[in-house]
């Protein structure tokens, strides 16, 4: 049977089998997200952001790990000139013709919202990002500098986005593999979509978990005799 | 302890000490614990609260295998310690982290656990990170038993006298844990559910909790085991015996990277102990109870010092730096507080200028007991939920970060990298338990999956790529060209905030000792007889001479 060292999920008891949805908590799924971002091949400052988006995206019952995880597959590979946005004002486009990383895009759009090109008065539209639900949240954060409520439009449906809520139509962005969409911004708070975070399915977390052993290093007899005590620990 | 404030003197007080000074390996490496310490905070509150305690639970059979409940009541809300016995072969006995069978193994509770509670933790926790815990449980832990006392303790008292008191001295616990998870691990409740609870609010108070009911499960069942074996010859330990016992704990390098991944509770940690020395030092003039109560603190380091044992070579001559330093402080103390304008500040001058940096860590400590009602408020202040991923401030200038980068990290960028010592090492996760290790860069294998903790190498690589920037460009326009800094940007723009975030020191040159990263952790949280079984191996004790939780209030009294 073949081990897996990453999965926080392995079951304890003999008897408990193996859960459809296995449930974690935030502060796992950031961690793993984290390093299955990192394991993919980001830099550690994405990576970062990557925890940081599955685990906003937990807090509103919301299964970005899913998402994350299919577009590190889709993404394999790919320069970071082909992922990240050409930023101007009012409009970001993706410079080939593969959608932008949501987390590029995300981590750009928190840079610049107090900056002339990401300004959202007027309206900002992006051409098209990879796995748009794990831009919220980097709106969330946006919305947090502002002060204001942000609001995203996509062909079918809005949505909301507040510092710590969102509201509107997340349901549909999260099933969606590539989107265009605006943003502006909007008065008043975003409504009250909060709601339990649900599970994530095995085989998400068990490839999250291959991606993130490759910021492991397999065991050396060495290393081992390193990391423990220099005489006998048996006292 | 509280004896009462002065008024600061005239004049400009003096602050706290520069992150330069304080956040070095070196003097990082010599801390010791104070009244800032999370388990002394922890202790504090549940005393001043009037928390109450019972065992609840106690199914442990002749053989000390079962299980037992402890239960903490508080004003609000109670935790229960799940505590599990195991009969472990000798042969399995081990306290690194790729053990898979221990003494014993505990949760702490969210309130009180019913059967099915029970039955469901009896089912997962003695496997540890083999096995799920829930949002119920707010920490996982283990721990093994001392060999070298155990069996001399349930002997002893089964026929009916107390342990050598040397064998207890040298070794100070009955058991040691060897990991205490907290914080969302294994399943367990996130912090950031439970931080807003007043007595969860500190740092590392619900691990703290557990470690205390720990030690009570420790005497309790030593007690039990020599009921079992001598009948009605048993005696129970000698109330100074169990006094003078703590909690063990055998930690490696896991804990080590814990600061540099945190540098916002690294800084409010630091700063509240900083600001509570500064404002001692801004004190006009000292009491007579709080002159009793420092030369009542000296005794106590001096007993301390006595009894703290370390085979290390290392370690051993620092302890006799601290038993020589003690002498002169004690002398030193003859002639406080004497007649000038701050005399707090005037001993600790006299300290900096005297004493090796273990004797001045220690009179830290001793200068901030007598002071409660002026620093133990600060205390409220070390905790910080500190996001995965700070934002960063995009519309920052290059010039401004380079600025700050220069001021902050001025010591990394003068390091040179091409030396091969300055590089010799690199920190890496094992694929053991994913627990943290410390690589040879010329020798071993896995260097190019090299855990970020290198800071003042990436400190470097950044002011490299910034000196060929337009310093008016903005921080976002910078990090679409280069994402690889924008870690290193994201710690810059925490540190310009936060100074003591940052350890000021190459956490990959040849000479570093991780040991002084897990000193200074194992101080915050109170830790004492600190006991260096290698450079990157240590053993600690916690609530040595503390109360017990049955001792300070029972349920129902």
């Amino acid at each position: 049977m073949r081990m897996e060292p990453d999965s926080p999920t392995r079951a304890g008891a003999a008897d408990s089998g193996p859960p459809q949805l296995a449930v974690l908590s935030r502060n796992e799924i950031e961690a793993l997200c984290a390093r299955a971002a990192r394991g993919a091949g980001l830099g550690w400052g994405h990576a970062e952001e990557a925890g940081f988006a599955v685990g906003w995206l937990h807090a509103q019952g919301i299964d970005g790990a899913t998402a994350l995880l299919a577009h590190l597959d889709g993404a394999a590979g790919r320069a970071w000139r082909d992922l990240c946005p050409v930023v101007g004002p009012g409009k970001w486009v993706a410079r080939g013709r593969h959608p932008i990383c949501p987390l590029a895009l995300g981590a750009a759009l928190s840079d610049h919202c107090e900056l002339p090109e990401g300004r959202l008065a007027g309206g900002l539209s992006v051409s098209s990002a990879s796995h748009p639900v794990l831009v919220l949240p980097f709106l969330s954060r946006v919305a947090g500098i502002l002060g204001e409520t942000v609001r995203m439009r996509f062909f079918c449906g809005a949505i909301d986005i507040g510092c710590d809520r969102l509201s509107g139509d997340a349901g549909l962005l999260a099933g969606l593999v590539e989107a265009a969409f605006t943003l502006s911004p909007r008065p008043g708070p975003a409504g009250a979509g909060h709601s339990h975070a649900g599970g994530y399915p095995q085989a998400t977390l068990s490839a999250l978990g291959d991606l993130a052993l490759r910021t492991t290093v397999p065991p050396s007899a060495r290393s081992r005799a390193d990391a423990g005590a220099g005489t006998g620990d048996n006292d | 302890m509280n004896a009462g404030t002065s008024l600061a003197a005239p004049g400009a007080s003096p602050g706290p000490r520069p992150p330069g000074v304080v956040m070095r390996l070196a003097r990082m490496g010599a801390a010791h614990p104070t009244r800032l310490s999370f388990l002394r905070v922890m202790l504090r509150r549940m005393e001043q609260e009037g928390w109450e305690f019972e065992r609840s639970v106690w199914q442990i059979d002749n053989c000390g295998v079962g299980r037992a409940v402890y239960r903490a009541i508080g004003p609000e809300r109670c935790y229960s310690l799940v505590a599990f016995a195991h009969d472990l072969p000798e042969e399995m006995r081990s306290d690194r982290v790729i053990a898979t069978a221990w003494d014993a193994t505990f949760a702490l509770f969210d309130g009180t656990p019913d059967e099915a509670d029970l039955d469901r933790l009896q089912a997962n926790v003695p496997l540890q990170e083999a096995g799920r815990i829930s949002p119920r449980e707010l920490s996982l832990s283990r721990a093994n038993r001392s060999v070298r006392l155990w069996a001399h303790v349930v002997e002893s008292l089964a026929e009916g006298r107390q342990p050598d008191a040397d064998a207890i001295a040298a070794t100070g616990y009955l058991m040691r844990t060897t990991a205490v998870y907290g914080s969302g691990k294994f399943g367990a409740a996130d912090r950031r559910d439970i931080a807003a609870r007043p007595e969860l609010a500190g740092p590392f108070q619900a691990e703290m909790l557990s470690v205390w009911l720990t030690r009570q499960f420790t005497v309790d069942i030593v007690e039990h085991l020599a009921t079992a074996k001598g009948g009605a010859a048993a005696v129970r330990l000698a109330p100074g015996i169990r006094h003078s016992l703590g909690v063990g704990n055998s930690t490696g390098l896991g804990v080590a990277p814990f600061l540099v991944r945190h540098p916002m509770l690294l800084h409010n940690w630091t700063a509240a102990r900083e600001e509570a020395l500064a404002r001692v030092r801004a004190l006009g003039a000292a009491t007579p109870r709080a002159v009793a109560a420092l030369r009542a603190a000296h005794a106590e380091a001096c007993r301390n010092a006595a009894d703290w044992r370390s085979e290390d070579p290392a370690q051993t001559a620092r302890l006799a730096d601290l038993r020589a330093d003690l002498r002169r402080i004690g002398a030193r103390l003859k002639a406080f507080p004497g007649d000038g304008p701050r005399p707090w500040d005037a001993i600790w001058l006299w300290g900096e200028r005297e004493l090796s940096l273990e004797g001045q860590e220690q009179l830290f400590a001793l200068l901030i007991e007598p002071h409660g009602d002026l620093v133990d408020e600060l205390a409220d202040r070390m905790s910080v939920e500190e996001p995965v991923a700070v934002r960063i401030d995009g519309a920052m200038q290059l010039g401004t970060l380079r600025e700050i980068l220069r001021d902050r990290y001025g010591w990394a960028l003068a390091i040179d990298f091409t030396r091969p010592e300055n590089a010799a090492r690199f920190w890496y996760v094992s694929e053991d338990k994913l627990e943290p290790r410390l690589g040879d860069r010329a020798s071993d294998a896995g260097a190019e999956r090299e855990q970020p903790l290198c800071i003042a190498r990436l400190a470097s690589e950044l002011d490299a790529a910034l000196e060929v920037r337009d310093a008016g460009e903005t921080v976002a326009a910078f990090l679409l060209h280069h994402p690889e800094h924008r870690f290193m940007v994201r710690r810059t723009q925490i540190t310009a905030r936060q100074p003591y975030a940052e350890v000021r020191d190459n956490l990959v040159a040849a000479d570093m000792r991780p040991i002084d990263l897990m000193r200074c952790k194992l101080a915050f949280f109170g830790a004492n007889r600190f006991d260096p079984r290698s450079d990157r191996w240590v053993r600690i004790s916690l609530f040595q001479g503390a109360p017990y939780p049955l001792e300070m209030k029972r349920a129902g009294t």
